[in-house]
């Protein structure tokens, strides 16, 4: 009996409780103003499933991806602000690769013009370098998680111009569109892409000792070098992993739109980022992450836009909606609400025994 | 008297201000630079000089601010976002709804403090991270923007137009009378706003006890309070000063271009900031001048200025002059921080 009512106490402690919460409330007023909301059909032509769950899903890849990362950065108590950048220098130089003679043939074709192979694997390295720099800046100079990554947003962008002369080029190798496009098993590509990404960091973080590396790291560095974990190894892999991402989301955003947007590409990307990792429960000052708190976090984001969207809200003002969403999540989440339902859920578990 | 004066240097060297040395030295070495590839083509002139301070008032307006929430540790995403919500109050008021703009212009003075109280009282109160409190109102200020209008209004009003196009020329004595100074140069509303704020907010953090509540809270929070300094008020005053800086900051963009767009100052917060980075503000709190903030600015718009100078170079250059300097001005801050740390 004590045992049950210390879980509902904890359950009413936790963020990701809430989050779910949160997201089942959304999804509820969706379905009751528009009982459609839940079918999902079958679209023969192209192979795949089409339902606004499948779209909520399939658009929130490009932040899924890039939060899982996030939440390793979070959990090692920083933020980082490069993200969106990295997703426009990804795209950038995919679309350099693919169409580097965009001056001789003018039409965006079904060809490309490096091997397919630099294309794919160029940007991931590009952007997991960069990732890399972020991580030497934190681990070897010592600098703030949140100013080191201001760097690369700053100047981000400004690289991703460069690299293709300000031009925006467009292309239509199909190799290219599937990544954004295609589907597999019934599902869009994206979907697998970002299932494959959740799964891949959930085990490298849970089945290995890392994940504990970082908590350990986040919640006291000094403490866990004295401990013997290389804290210094630790936040270089974790930015690098994040840059990695970021090149990932940054594929497939850009074979969404089979171009490269570097004023548009992963605009405020970051900022979605950090919110998902922050309404699915970690903890910004860093210790303990929770990846499939993140993953609903992220969804309840993509949920709002698309309920917004729903309702033929002018797109713009989705950041209005997004806002006062949130703020309710964050002001349900903060410490002195939770604690008071934590108390009183105990003070009832205590009534009825 | 000796002793007067050696305290005066002593103050002078003290190792607290070197990172606004720093600013002000990097800023005149660009400066010159400036003026020895382009000096021929105007760069030395005073109109130039001048042009910095018209071209990036709203920045540094906005600044003023930014830097007090910065010296307290925390950090306001939201000014941009707040300045652009101004800027269609007033275009929105007064082209569509035939306001007068003093009446556009106090509501969004109360739209802008009250939304920068709220966030600090959300920030002290209920715990929420400053970065994630401040990110929901840059949602909430940008999405209202867009609900206004999604597209550019022209302000088209006599008191706006008379405010946009005051100007004082600055005149120089030759021959027995004063003559404008050629080529012409002339300060404008929002370079007296930007240079008023600068002085105001120096006195605040100098001279009050607001200022210096706000360097101990920047400091160490907790010993603030264990202190009995009054750690929630000030916070929250501190988000609602910096609401009204954006609120000004966005009257000044507003005469600077005449028209309210719902998307302008995008990505401002992190110009804003990185001013008051490169100006010596440590982001980790208690540390930051408003002399530095200032000359951040300066240095921040002296960049743009040599690419137009220049001609050929492509803007986007720009974007990586500005991160190399924060890099250049972190290593350097990295670098006083660890010797001064080594000292003691």
């Amino acid at each position: 009996m004590a045992r049950k009512n210390f879980d509902v106490s904890s359950l009413m402690q936790s963020k990701v409780t809430w989050a779910v919460i949160a997201e089942l409330l959304i999804l509820l007023v969706c379905f009751i103003i528009r009982p459609d909301f839940f079918s999902i059909s079958y679209q023969p032509s192209t192979g795949m499933l089409y339902g606004s769950l499948i779209d909520i899903v399939n658009r929130s890849a490009e932040i899924t991806i890039i939060s899982m990362g996030m939440t390793l950065v979070i959990a090692l108590g920083g933020t980082d602000l490069s993200v969106g950048a990295l997703v426009a220098v990804a795209g950038a130089i995919a679309l350099k690769f693919l169409r580097w003679d965009v001056l001789t043939y003018n039409t965006p074709g079904d060809y490309t013009v490096c091997p397919y192979i630099f294309v794919l694997t160029v940007p991931l390295i590009v952007c997991a370098l960069m990732g890399l720099f972020n991580g030497f800046l934190v681990a070897k100079g010592g600098i703030q998680p949140i100013i080191a990554t201001l760097i690369l947003m700053v100047c981000g962008r400004g690289v991703a111009q460069i690299l293709t002369d300000g031009k925006q080029f467009t292309t239509g190798y199909s190799p290219f569109r599937i990544i954004g496009q295609g589907s597999f098993l019934y599902l869009p590509m994206p979907i697998i892409i970002t299932i494959l990404v959740v799964l891949g960091v959930a085990i490298f973080t849970r089945k290995t000792a890392f994940g504990a590396f970082v908590e350990s790291v986040g919640v006291n560095p000094s403490a866990s070098r004295l401990s013997g974990i290389k804290a210094d190894t630790v936040i270089l892999i974790v930015f690098m992993i994040t840059g990695l991402l970021s090149g990932i989301a940054g594929l497939i955003y850009s074979s969404r739109i089979m171009s490269n947007d570097s004023n548009n590409a992963g605009l405020n990307f970051e900022m979605d980022a950090i919110l998902a990792v922050v309404i699915g429960g970690t903890n910004m000052s860093g210790g303990k992450f929770s990846l499939a708190g993140t993953v609903i976090g992220s969804l309840i984001i993509r949920t709002i836009v698309t309920f917004v969207y729903y309702f033929g809200i002018v797109a713009e003002a989705t950041m209005a909606f997004k806002a006062l969403i949130i703020a309710v999540v964050i002001v349900l989440q903060s410490q002195p609400v939770r604690e008071y339902f934590a108390k009183r859920a105990a003070r009832r578990g205590g009534e009825s025994r | 008297m000796t002793n007067n004066r050696q305290s005066i240097l002593s103050k002078l060297t003290n190792p607290k201000y070197i990172m606004v040395y720093a600013t002000i030295g990097i800023f005149f070495v660009i400066y010159a630079f400036g003026a020895f590839m382009y000096g021929d083509k105007g760069f030395m002139t005073v109109r130039t000089f001048v042009n910095l301070f018209i071209d990036n008032a709203y920045f540094g307006i906005s600044a003023v601010g930014m830097t007090m929430v910065l010296i307290t540790g925390g950090i306001d995403l939201s000014v941009g976002a707040v300045a652009s919500l101004t800027g269609m109050f007033i275009a929105y008021g007064t082209t569509v709804l035939g306001l007068h703009p003093m009446t556009c212009i106090f509501a969004a003075l109360v739209m802008g403090v009250g939304l920068g109280l709220l966030m600090g009282w959300v920030i002290h109160y209920l715990n929420v991270p400053p970065f994630i409190t401040t990110l929901t109102g840059m949602f909430f200020a940008r999405g209202v923007c867009s609900l206004i209008s999604r597209e550019s209004i022209d302000i088209h009003h006599p008191m706006i137009d008379a405010l946009a196009g005051w100007k004082i020329y600055l005149m120089k004595y030759s021959a027995g009378h004063w003559v404008r100074i050629r080529p012409i140069a002339f300060i404008n509303f929002n370079v007296i706003l930007f240079v008023v704020m600068i002085i105001a907010g120096t006195f605040i953090l100098q001279r009050t006890r607001f200022g210096r509540n706000i360097y101990a809270i920047g400091g160490n929070e907790q010993s603030a309070s264990l202190m009995g300094l009054p750690v929630g008020r000030t916070k929250v005053l501190v988000y609602g000063f910096n609401g009204l800086c954006s609120v000004l900051a966005g009257i000044s963009y507003a005469l600077y271009v005449k028209s309210g767009w719902n998307l302008s100052l995008q990505g401002g917060e992190l110009e804003v900031i990185t001013c008051a980075v490169i100006g010596g503000t440590l982001l980790t709190g208690g540390v930051g001048y408003m002399i530095g903030t200032l000359f951040g600015v300066l240095l921040k718009s002296v960049i743009p200025a040599l690419i137009t100078f220049n001609g050929n170079l492509l803007s986007w250059w720009g974007k990586i002059a500005t991160g190399g300097l924060l890099l250049l001005f972190i290593c350097i801050q990295r670098f006083v921080v660890t010797s001064s740390a080594r000292k003691k």
